[in-house]
């Protein structure tokens, strides 16, 4: 067994198939074998360079959301994840109700000034990669209450990837709102560990070495 | 409806009665405040009224009661208070508390008032007679700042203990926020900057170009 992976072959279309000019090369997947080495090249091929497409295509169809729900959007939310709507056809199925396992915070309903510290901090728990969508006008700009006990808008305490307006907002419109985040996370920059790793001490090298830098490093 | 409920109060307790009325079929007596417990009290456990569901303590502030009569609208401005702009002093007595009982055997309603001036709204507690005062006398602290002498826990009931002041006074301004948290200072002509750094004093942003020729302190 040798130490280099090795490179799997891509499939193409068999038979008289029209070539399709806008998927690139490395959008193609290869086949995912069962061996070791195989497992390694196509992770290798997904994360090639420092900044990867893949990655990023890989992560938007991934979206685990956090439902910060406080309010009446909290029946439209009930609808798009339900199977009527289904928000799982575009791979932001899961609720997580600990923001620690979440990267989409989203935050459904009005927001209070009383309710504002505890915003910020299920934000600051997630871990990044992190977005957030404000769902419905009040979670955008305050909605209709302009008054002394809510906040106009969760932009002024944590960033907004995406505002969905309405009141409550369609299904429709989440699910849009929803492939708006989508494309932005595609066309954003998603670094991954890369083979060039910063000096460390001998000793403390294979502590600190992450899994994924393990992986690469082989 | 409950008219014999008046006269019956007006017998037994001829001092506490300043006045009554009717209002679209709902019977109002307005007692004196020293007397309002005595007043509940009575109501709920005569015979005759049998008043044991305690539905409501309201307040209510006048303080633009004239105002409105004379069509100077209801609200006022976001620095002033209307009777501040039209040089008239506020309305006394400024504040009405309205407790509005009923009795679910006798299927009677009435409404007992107390008129407060507004350099001494405090007023005696009813927990001991009802326990749901006990929230609704805390409800009226925190909007109105009503104070109820003796209460065991007269603290915030919604808003939360670093809030200055008492929201629904007319005299509140309509865009105060106390944000406990830090708040980004986003340029906004309808709702005014959010309160960061330098509160609502911190000029437009000339990067907005939606209307010109906008005052950042009134945005009109
Ligand atoms: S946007 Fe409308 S439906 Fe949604 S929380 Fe606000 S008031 Fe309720």
């Amino acid at each position: 067994m040798s130490n280099k992976p090795t490179r799997l072959p891509v499939l193409k279309p068999e038979g008289n198939v029209p070539e399709s000019a806008g998927v690139a090369e490395e959008n193609v997947l290869p086949v995912l074998l069962s061996r070791r080495e195989d497992a390694i090249g196509f992770f290798e091929t997904l994360m090639k360079g420092p900044v990867s497409n893949t990655l990023g295509w890989a992560r938007k169809h991934s979206l685990f959301q956090y439902p910060f729900v406080t309010a009446c959007c909290g029946m439209e939310y009930m609808s798009v994840a339900a199977s009527r709507y289904d928000v799982a056809r575009f791979g932001a199925e899961f609720p997580r109700f600990s923001p620690r396992q979440a990267d989409l915070l989203m935050i459904v309903g009005t927001i209070n000034i009383k309710q504002s510290p505890i915003l910020k901090m299920v934000y600051d728990q997630m871990a990044e990669p992190k977005w957030v969508m404000a769902f419905g006008v009040c979670a955008s700009t305050g909605g209709f209450y302009d008054n002394y006990a809510t906040v106009q808008g969760a932009d002024r305490i944590i960033p907004v990837d995406v505002y969905v307006p309405g009141c409550p907002p369609r299904p429709e419109q989440v699910l849009d709102g929803l492939k708006i985040l989508q494309e932005k996370i595609q066309a954003q920059r998603h670094n991954v560990a890369t083979l060039e790793r910063e000096a460390v001490p001998a000793s403390a090298d294979s502590k600190r070495k992450s899994f994924l830098g393990k992986l690469l490093s082989k | 409806m409950s008219q014999a409920l008046i006269d019956l109060l007006k017998e037994k307790l001829p001092d506490a009665i300043v006045s009554s009325h009717s209002h679209c079929g709902d019977e109002v007596v307005v007692v004196k405040r020293e007397q309002i417990v005595d007043v509940i009290k009575f109501l709920r456990d005569d015979p005759a009224a049998e008043m044991k569901l305690l539905s409501q303590i309201a307040c209510i502030d006048m303080l633009t009661f004239a105002t409105e009569q004379t069509g100077g609208g209801s609200i006022g401005s976001l620095e002033m208070p209307a009777y501040a702009k039209t040089n008239q002093g506020p309305y006394e007595p400024r504040y009405q508390v309205a407790y509005n009982l009923a009795s679910v055997t006798k299927k009677h309603r009435l409404r007992v008032r107390v008129e407060l001036r507004s350099d001494d709204c405090t007023l005696p507690t009813i927990t001991s007679l009802y326990p749901t005062a006990n929230w609704w006398e805390r409800y009226c602290w925190d909007m109105m700042g009503i104070e109820f002498t003796a209460h065991p826990n007269l603290e915030r009931l919604l808003l939360y203990p670093e809030f200055v002041g008492h929201p629904l006074r007319k005299d509140y301004p309509i865009h105060r926020r106390q944000p406990l948290v830090h708040e980004h200072d986003f340029p906004d002509l309808v709702r005014g900057p959010g309160p960061g750094p330098g509160g609502a004093n911190v000029p437009m942003s000339q990067t907005h170009v939606g209307r010109k020729n906008v005052d950042p302190n009134t945005y009109e």
